[in-house]
C-alpha cells in the first residue's frame, strides 16, 4: 500500500468514524430502560414472555430493551439486586408489572426486597416506580384487572396496578398475558409511542374484537349446533364458553408458536383476559 | 461475634424468599427461610364450583401450573368416582412430561447457570463477577452460547405442551376423566419430531454442561446436604410406562425405606403464622387463619411433616428412591438430578408415543356429588405435590394444598426441627463472607417455587450484626 497517498489517511479514519457513530448508536444504553416487576402474582407472564418467538425475549433485551430489573431472570441477588431497580428510577424507564399490589397488612403479604434493613413490600415498589415511569405496563390479569390474586374473598387485598396507581395504566391482560401482546405493546411504544388504547386501556390491535366474532367454531354456533361435553367438535357456547364476551386476538393469534388455543384443544374459553376474572366468569365449566 | 447475613430477593427463583444466615468462624451455623408472598388460594377456592379448581389452581404457579391441574384432576377424579381409560392417562403423562422439560431446561439455565456461568452479556442476565465465577474463558463462552440456545428448548416444550393442552402456562386439556385432545396422526408426528429435538439438546449439550459445572466446582459435592430424607408421591408409574417406570410412592427415612402412607402427612404450624387450636394439622382437618404478630413465628410458609419428619422432595429424591442415582446428597447431586431426569423424561415421553392410540378423547358430562372428599398426590417437577378436596353441597368446602416447595423450605417445626433447605444450608463453610454465593447456590439447587408455598415474614427484628447482601 502507498503509504504516501493523500486519500489514504482519510480512507483510514472514516470508516472509524462509521464504526464509532454505529457503536455509538447501537450502545445498548441507548436502549430505554425496562423494570419488569413480578408482584403479587404467579409469576406466568415472564414465563409466557419466555415463550415468546420473533421477536423472542433475546432480542427483546439485545435489541428492543435495556431489562435492568426482573426477580426471575437477573443474575444480582440480594441487595446488589434492588440496588438495580433504585437505580433505574432516576431514568426514562418502562415499568411493567406483573402481578395485583397486595395492600393487607400495608403491603406486607408482598415482600420483594429487603433495603438496608427495611423491607419493601411490592405495593411499595409499584407505587416508587409508578411515579416516575414514562409508560406503565399492567401485564396479566391480575395486575390489569385484580385476577385471581383478587378474587374473593381476596385474602391479600390484592387490587389491579390500573386501579392502585393514579395515573396512565396500559393494560395488557390475559392469564398469562400471550407473549406477542406484550412485545408488540412494547413495540409499539418503543417505534411509535403510544399504542392506540380502547376504553380500558387495552391495545386495540390486540384486544379489540371478540373471541366469539372470529371463532373457527362460529358457523356451530349460527346454526345452533352445540357440544355436549369437552372434547367435542362444536360450538363451546352450551358449555359457558366465554368468547362471546372476551376481547382478544386468540382465535386468529392461538398460543405457543400459534400451534393452539383451549377452543381449539376443545375446551371453552374462560374469559382469563376480561375483567371479572376468574369470579364473574364462574363456572368455567358447565354441563 | 458472628454475623447476620440476609439475602432478599433471593432471584432466579420463582416467587420471592429471603434467606437468612448466621455465619461464625465462615460456618453457617443458623438459617431461615422465609417465603415472602401469600395470596391464600386454599381459602379462595372454598364455595367455588369443584370442576373449576382444575383451571383455578393452575394459577398458584407460572412455572409448575400444570403440576396444580393434574393434582387437582386426580383428587376430583378421587371424590367422583371417575376412573380415565389408558389412554387418556398415557396423554396426560405426556403433557405432565412436557412441564417437566420446560421446566428443568428453564431451572438449569436460567437459574442455576448464572450462579456457576458468566452467561451471556445481556441485561439483566449478566453481571460482572461475584469473585468465583471459575470456568476458563472460552469454556465460559461456550456455555453462555448454550444458555440462549437453550431457550428454544424450554419454548418447544411448552408448545407440546399445548399442542396436548391448548395453552401454556396454565392449560385447558388435562381435566377430569382424562384430557380433552383428540389425538390425530398430525398431532402424533408434531410430537415425535419436537421430543426428538428436545432430546438431542439434552443428551448432547446440557448433559456436558452439567459435568462441566461439577467438574470445576467439585466441592458442592460435599455441601447443602440437608437431611437425606426423601418421599415421593409416585410419577409415571403405571404400567403402560414399561420399561420406563419411573417411581412409585416411597419414603426414604434415616436410611430406611417405608412404604408410603398418605396418614402420615401433617403440617406444623408452631413458627408460622397461622393460629389454629392445634399445632399439627392434618390436610383432612383444621382450618387456619393468618396471624402475622404470632410470637416466636418467623415464616409463613407450614412446615409440612412425615412422621413428623422434614423430607427432601424433587428429582433427587426420585431418582435416589428409584435406584438410578446414589452417588450422594449435596447441591451438585441435586442439580445433576435435575439433569438426568430431564433426559429420562424425554425417554417416557418418547415411549408413550410408541403406545398412545390415535382417536377422540372420553370426555363425559360430570354430575357433582352434593358430598364428597377426594386426594389427589402426584410426583410434579419440584416434588411431591398434594391436594385434598371436600365437596358440601356441590361446591368447594375446604380444599388443602400441600406444594413441593413448602416440603423444601419449611420453617422449624414444634420439636425444633429445622426445615430442609435451612438444614442444608447449616454447617457450610462460606469462603469470602463478604460474597457468600454459597447460599445462593444451594437454596437454588432444590428450585424452590415460592408462588406455590405462598406466604409471609416478620417484619420485627432483633438486634444483631445484619448485613445485608
Amino acid at each position: 500500500m502507498n503509504r504516501k497517498c493523500p486519500i489514504f489517511e482519510n480512507k483510514r479514519r472514516i470508516p472509524r468514524q462509521i464504526i464509532d457513530f454505529t457503536i455509538a448508536n447501537i450502545n445498548p444504553n441507548h436502549k430505554i430502560n425496562l423494570i419488569w416487576l413480578e408482584a403479587c402474582g404467579c409469576s406466568g407472564n415472564i414465563i409466557s414472555l419466555l415463550n415468546g418467538e420473533n421477536p423472542d425475549v433475546i432480542f427483546l433485551l439485545k435489541q428492543m430493551v435495556n431489562m435492568t430489573y426482573n426477580n426471575s431472570l437477573m443474575a444480582q441477588e440480594g441487595e446488589a439486586a434492588f440496588e438495580k431497580f433504585l437505580e433505574t428510577l432516576d431514568t426514562e424507564f418502562i415499568l411493567v408489572v406483573e402481578g395485583a399490589v397486595s395492600t393487607k397488612d400495608n403491603g406486607l403479604y408482598n415482600v420483594i426486597a429487603r433495603y438496608k434493613e427495611k423491607l419493601i413490600t411490592g405495593m411499595e415498589a409499584v407505587a416508587m416506580a409508578g411515579k416516575k415511569a414514562k409508560y406503565v405496563l399492567a401485564v396479566g390479569s391480575c395486575a390489569a384487572y385484580g385476577g385471581p390474586s383478587a378474587a374473593r374473598p381476596n385474602p391479600s387485598l390484592s387490587k389491579s396496578v390500573y386501579d392502585f396507581l393514579d395515573r396512565e395504566v396500559i393494560r395488557v391482560p390475559g392469564c398469562p398475558a400471550h407473549p406477542r401482546w406484550v412485545m408488540g405493546t412494547l413495540a409499539d411504544i418503543i417505534s411509535f409511542g403510544k399504542p392506540i388504547l380502547d376504553e380500558e386501556n387495552r391495545p386495540v390491535v390486540f384486544y379489540g374484537i371478540t373471541i366469539h366474532d372470529r371463532c373457527p367454531r362460529r358457523a356451530y354456533f349460527d346454526k345452533g349446533i352445540f357440544a355436549q361435553k369437552l372434547g367435542d367438535k362444536e360450538c363451546m357456547f352450551k358449555l359457558g364458553c366465554r368468547g362471546p364476551i372476551t376481547k382478544t386476538d386468540c382465535p386468529i393469534r392461538r398460543w405457543n408458536n400459534s400451534i393452539n388455543w383451549p377452543i381449539g384443544d376443545n375446551t371453552p374459553c374462560i374469559g382469563c383476559a376480561r375483567n371479572g376474572f376468574p369470579d364473574l366468569m364462574e363456572p368455567f365449566v358447565r354441563y | 461475634m458472628g454475623e447476620k447475613i440476609v439475602i432478599n430477593p433471593l432471584t432466579r427463583i420463582s416467587g420471592f424468599l429471603e434467606i437468612e444466615v448466621y455465619i461464625e468462624n465462615h460456618i453457617i451455623k443458623n438459617a431461615k427461610s422465609s417465603g415472602m408472598l401469600f395470596r391464600g388460594f386454599e381459602k379462595m377456592l372454598e364455595g367455588r364450583p369443584p370442576l373449576d379448581a382444575i383451571y383455578f389452581t393452575q394459577r398458584i404457579c407460572g412455572i409448575c401450573s400444570t403440576a396444580h391441574s393434574i393434582a387437582s384432576a386426580l383428587a376430583l377424579e378421587d371424590a367422583l368416582k371417575v376412573v380415565p381409560n389408558e389412554n387418556d392417562r398415557m396423554i396426560r403423562d405426556m403433557i405432565h412430561g412436557c412441564e417437566f422439560l420446560q421446566n428443568h431446561l428453564r431451572h438449569f439455565y436460567q437459574y442455576t447457570f448464572p450462579d456457576y456461568v458468566k452467561g451471556p452479556q445481556i441485561n439483566p442476565l449478566y453481571k460482572e463477577s461475584h469473585g468465583d465465577y471459575r470456568l476458563p474463558k472460552i469454556v465460559d463462552e461456550k456455555l453462555s452460547k448454550h444458555y440462549i440456545a437453550s431457550i428454544e428448548y424450554s419454548r418447544q416444550a411448552h408448545k407440546m405442551l399445548a399442542i396436548l393442552g391448548g395453552k401454556a402456562p396454565h392449560n385447558h386439556g388435562v381435566f377430569v376423566g382424562g384430557v380433552t385432545v383428540n389425538m390425530n396422526a398430525s398431532i402424533f408426528i408434531e410430537l415425535k419430531s419436537i421430543i426428538a429435538s428436545i432430546k438431542g439438546f439434552i443428551e448432547n449439550i446440557m448433559i456436558e454442561d452439567v459435568g462441566i459445572i461439577a467438574k470445576y466446582y467439585s466441592d458442592y459435592f460435599h455441601n447443602g446436604k440437608g437431611y437425606g430424607n426423601f418421599i415421593s408421591y409416585g410419577v409415571f408409574d403405571d404400567d403402560y410406562n414399561a420399561p420406563f417406570i419411573y417411581v412409585k410412592p416411597a419414603v426414604l427415612r434415616n436410611d430406611k425405606r417405608y412404604p408410603f402412607d398418605d396418614k402420615k402427612i401433617t403440617e406444623n404450624i408452631y413458627y408460622a403464622w397461622y393460629k389454629a387450636d392445634q399445632v399439627n394439622i392434618s390436610p383432612k382437618e383444621g382450618y387456619v387463619e393468618t396471624d402475622r404478630y404470632k410470637e416466636n413465628a418467623y415464616s409463613f410458609i407450614k412446615a409440612p411433616r412425615y412422621d413428623e419428619s422434614p423430607m427432601e422432595v424433587g428429582p433427587l429424591a426420585r431418582l435416589w428412591l428409584s435406584g438410578e442415582y446414589t452417588r450422594g446428597v449435596s447441591t451438585m447431586d441435586r442439580t445433576i438430578a435435575r439433569v438426568l431426569e430431564a433426559k429420562k423424561i424425554c425417554n417416557i415421553i418418547e415411549n408413550l408415543l410408541t403406545k398412545i392410540r390415535l382417536g377422540p378423547s372420553n370426555q363425559q358430562r360430570y354430575e357433582i356429588p352434593n358430598r364428597a372428599y377426594g386426594i389427589g398426590l402426584k410426583g410434579t417437577t419440584r416434588g411431591a405435590l398434594g391436594h385434598w378436596l371436600f365437596i358440601e353441597n356441590q361446591k368447594i368446602k375446604k380444599y388443602t394444598i400441600i406444594t413441593p416447595t413448602s416440603w423444601n423450605t419449611s420453617p422449624m417445626d414444634s420439636n425444633g426441627v429445622k426445615g430442609v433447605i435451612e438444614k442444608a444450608l447449616i454447617g457450610t463453610y462460606v469462603k469470602d463472607v463478604k460474597n457468600p454465593v454459597e447460599v445462593g447456590r444451594i437454596v437454588r439447587s432444590f428450585d424452590p417455587c415460592v408462588s406455590c408455598a405462598t406466604h409471609i415474614m416478620s417484619n420485627k427484628y432483633n438486634s444483631m450484626t445484619i448485613r445485608i447482601v
